[in-house]
């Protein structure tokens, strides 16, 4: 058993027998919820560990092809799917969580959204009003900007000159980005170091203010005392195997779960059941499933060059999508061109003359579940597509192709089931709107992903209140994306950062 | 006498092409058999064939496949390798048009291979769209993990002179050791991110 902490950053190499820890607050997951709840918490001087099983990243690390970068970030080798309906969904392992592969897009809830949260949840203190200084902090932290027009490249520009030509609004995206130099990688991780993922943000700003931080540590469990939780229990991961060794126990006055909406529920589940008198722990799974079309245009694009995702219209959110550019590593985003032999590599020599940009749905009525698997940390995952949102994602689908179009792309692929694959003009793309568009004919990934442990004013119908705790005990809290009482309708991350960042200070009051 | 002698023979016949050993692969393969690598050598010449805009699938398909495939989980392992195995001897139950009969997928010519796997992909069955999808997907994966093929297309990723942030000096590359921190706070290029001791504090 240790005693005092070596050093303010445990790594793999530095455990040598079990650990054993005592801490005002303990946080689990240093995501961009667990991140801003450190940070806060030591900032306003308590004693806060930080535990994150996945290792932390150099620029070293980084592997720019996708696959064998997936194989490395994201859980499950990035393979991980839903059951139900086959949608693909990509959790991050690594300190940062999520943030060190996302595209830093960073969005304020619409207030009509928030409103809604308000009305059907049960809450009084959740309206924009109310979160408004809470995004301030974080924006101001992250040094939160929109995208300048120098790292947008033609892939993004096209997009604005799209909706300038159909009269749509759009605008560059803000992003948690200090001196994008347009590399297109956020996927693999910025290697310009420009991207404000927390490792790089709020977990050092929260090792400054005092906080010790333990990564490569799995937590299995929540440890109670009747209405009290007393602190957490794990063990310690290899980096990349997984690989289980020394015991890990920390105690606290107050645990934060904050591991990601697919973790935290297993995690309460681990531990007997946890904060679950409602019965939601683990239900109403949302995502915003994902659709992309791809246009190729009569230049080159230079698609390698831009912001990964640089541009975005909100004018659709009240029709339940929101539209954005998309990049990623060339091979991740081509498996899905369809065709064989020199077909399918013509399509691949096309690359360079692409522009791909996708829509993203809130589903309120497509709801999963996450159950711990019989054995290891990892979900079983199910969910469901309900036929009416299908169709939000029908009517995005043909925006999309009037927007290519628009911008001047000499043929589309859809990539929908049944269809053609290739659309040279907009009377062919009609098919999509006369198209008796199924769930399966989709290829959908759901990388946003909340509410299994919804916030709720009604203990009997959430897992947490509005400031986070859970309902049945006195000092259990979760700060990730899984207190989100449904879709945000837009990108998470910031949403989820705001309330984390309000759950901090209603910490730091009460202890 | 001679109907149970022919019988022999066929069944010797028939388990000739199921158990016919493969070539030795190629030493250092993590994860796939010789089976497997066959296999994923022959899908990727029915893939990617010579000629057209870009390179032909070459040498360095299969031993992507390979790290991709040593680099998932277990479960996922067993199940990428058991699409390569039902992919592989399925033209012995169902032949391919032009195959010359019952014969494992690797002992096809390139033509019949490529148009085996295009029936999979337009199939009715959407079980077998999905063996098809997975298969070009790993395969596709593969071709433009190859740094040539990426050359070739002009998106080789952008050179960049990466600057030292003060996080880079907390921890070493991802599992080694604390004594391997390769900076010290003299070699910190850009300010602390969120700058440690902003605002919001
Ligand atoms: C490719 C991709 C692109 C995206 N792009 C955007 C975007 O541009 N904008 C946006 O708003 N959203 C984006 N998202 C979604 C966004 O990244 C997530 O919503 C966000 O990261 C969720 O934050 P979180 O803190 O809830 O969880 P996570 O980020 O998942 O963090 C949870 C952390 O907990 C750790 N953990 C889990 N279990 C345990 C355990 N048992 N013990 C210890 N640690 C554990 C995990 O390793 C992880 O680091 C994207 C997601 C992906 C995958
Ligand atoms: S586009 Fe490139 S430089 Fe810009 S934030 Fe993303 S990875 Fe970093």
């Amino acid at each position: 058993m240790s005693g005092g902490m070596n050093g303010a950053v445990r790594i793999f190499a530095d455990y040598t027998g079990d650990v054993h820890e005592r801490a005002d607050v303990v946080v689990v997951g240093s995501g961009p919820g667990g991140a801003v709840v450190a940070h806060g918490l030591a900032a306003a001087g308590h004693d806060v560990i930080l535990v994150e099983e996945g290792p932390p990243f150099t620029p070293d690390d980084f592997e720019l092809d996708g696959a064998r970068s997936m194989a490395r970030t994201l859980r499950e080798g990035g393979l991980r799917a839903t059951r139900g309906y086959m949608l693909s969904t990509m959790q991050a392992i690594a300190l940062g969580g999520g943030s060190l592969v996302n595209s830093a897009i960073c969005v304020r809830s619409p207030q009509e959204t928030l409103d809604g949260w308000c009305s059907d949840f049960a809450l009084e203190r959740t309206t924009r009003a109310d979160l408004d200084p809470h995004y301030d902090a974080v924006e101001k932290f992250l040094g939160i900007e929109p995208t300048p027009d120098d790292v947008q490249g033609d892939r993004n520009l096209l997009f604005r000159d799209g909706c300038n030509a159909l009269g749509y609004s759009s605008e560059p995206i803000a992003r948690n980005v200090r001196g994008c130099r347009g590399s297109g990688e956020c996927f693999t991780g910025c290697r310009a170091r420009a991207k404000q993922s927390m490792d790089i943000s709020y977990v050092p700003a929260a090792i400054a203010a005092g906080a010790r931080v333990l990564t490569s540590v799995q937590v299995q469990q929540v440890t109670t005392a009747g209405r009290r939780a007393t602190g957490v229990a794990g063990q310690v991961a290899r980096p990349f195997t997984g690989e289980l060794s020394h015991r890990v126990r920390i105690e606290a006055k107050v645990v934060v779960l904050a591991a990601g909406c697919m973790a935290t529920p297993v995690l309460l589940q681990r531990s007997g059941g946890l904060a679950n008198a409602s019965g939601q722990a683990g239900e109403n799974l949302q995502f915003h499933p994902g659709v992309a079309i791809m246009g190729v245009f009569p230049e080159r694009t230079h698609p390698e060059f831009g912001a990964t995702q640089g541009y975005q219209s909100l004018q659709f959110i009240p029709e339940g999508f929101k539209l954005e550019t998309l990049w990623a590593p060339p091979g991740v985003f081509a498996v899905r061109l369809p065709g064989i032999g020199t077909e399918l590599k013509q399509r691949l020599a096309e690359i360079p003359y692409c522009a791909v940009w996708d829509a993203i749905a809130s589903c309120n009525r497509s709801l999963g579940r996450v159950r711990a698997r019989r054995r290891g940390m990892d979900p079983a995952l199910h969910w469901r597509f309900d036929p009416q949102d299908v169709q939000i994602l029908k009517r995005a689908l043909q925006v999309l192709a009037e927007l290519l179009f628009a911008a001047g792309a000499r043929k589309i692929l859809p990539g929908v089931g049944r269809l053609p694959e290739e659309m040279h003009s907009l009377d062919e793309a009609e098919a999509l709107r006369r198209h008796d568009l199924r769930a399966d004919d989709l290829t959908c990934g759901g990388n946003h992903a909340f509410s299994s442990t919804r916030m709720h004013g009604d203990p009997h119908r959430g897992v947490v209140g509005e400031d986070g705790r859970c309902h049945d005990l006195d000092n259990l809290y979760v700060a990730d994306t899984g207190i989100l009482p449904r879709s945000p309708a837009v990108n998470p991350m910031l949403t989820c950062m705001a309330l984390a960042h309000r759950v901090a200070a209603g910490i730091a009051e009460r202890i | 006498m001679l109907f149970w002698s022919l019988m022999a023979l066929a069944a010797v016949a028939a388990s000739w092409r199921v158990f016919r050993p493969y070539a030795a692969p190629p030493p250092g393969l993590r994860a796939l058999g010789a089976r497997d690598h066959a296999f994923v050598s022959a899908a990727s010449e029915a893939m990617f064939p010579a000629g057209g805009a870009l390179p032909p699938g070459g040498e360095s398909v299969p031993g992507y496949v390979d790290d991709f495939v040593a680099e998932r989980p277990a479960q996922l392992r067993l199940l990428m390798r058991l699409l390569f195995f039902l992919c592989e001897h399925a033209t012995i139950v169902f032949p391919a048009p032009g195959g010359g009969g019952r014969r494992r997928f690797t002992r096809l010519p390139v033509a019949a291979r490529a148009s085996y796997l295009q029936g999979w992909g337009e199939s009715r069955l959407a079980a077998r769209r999905l063996v098809f999808t997975s298969l070009r997907a790993i395969l596709t994966l593969a071709y433009l993990g190859d740094p040539a093929v990426l050359g070739e297309l002009g998106l080789a990723p952008m050179a960049i002179d990466t600057p030292v942030c003060p996080a880079d000096l907390l921890w070493p590359r991802a599992g080694r050791t604390r004594e391997e921190i390769a900076y010290g706070p003299e070699d910190v290029t850009v300010p602390g991110a969120g700058s440690p001791l902003g605002p919001d504090s």
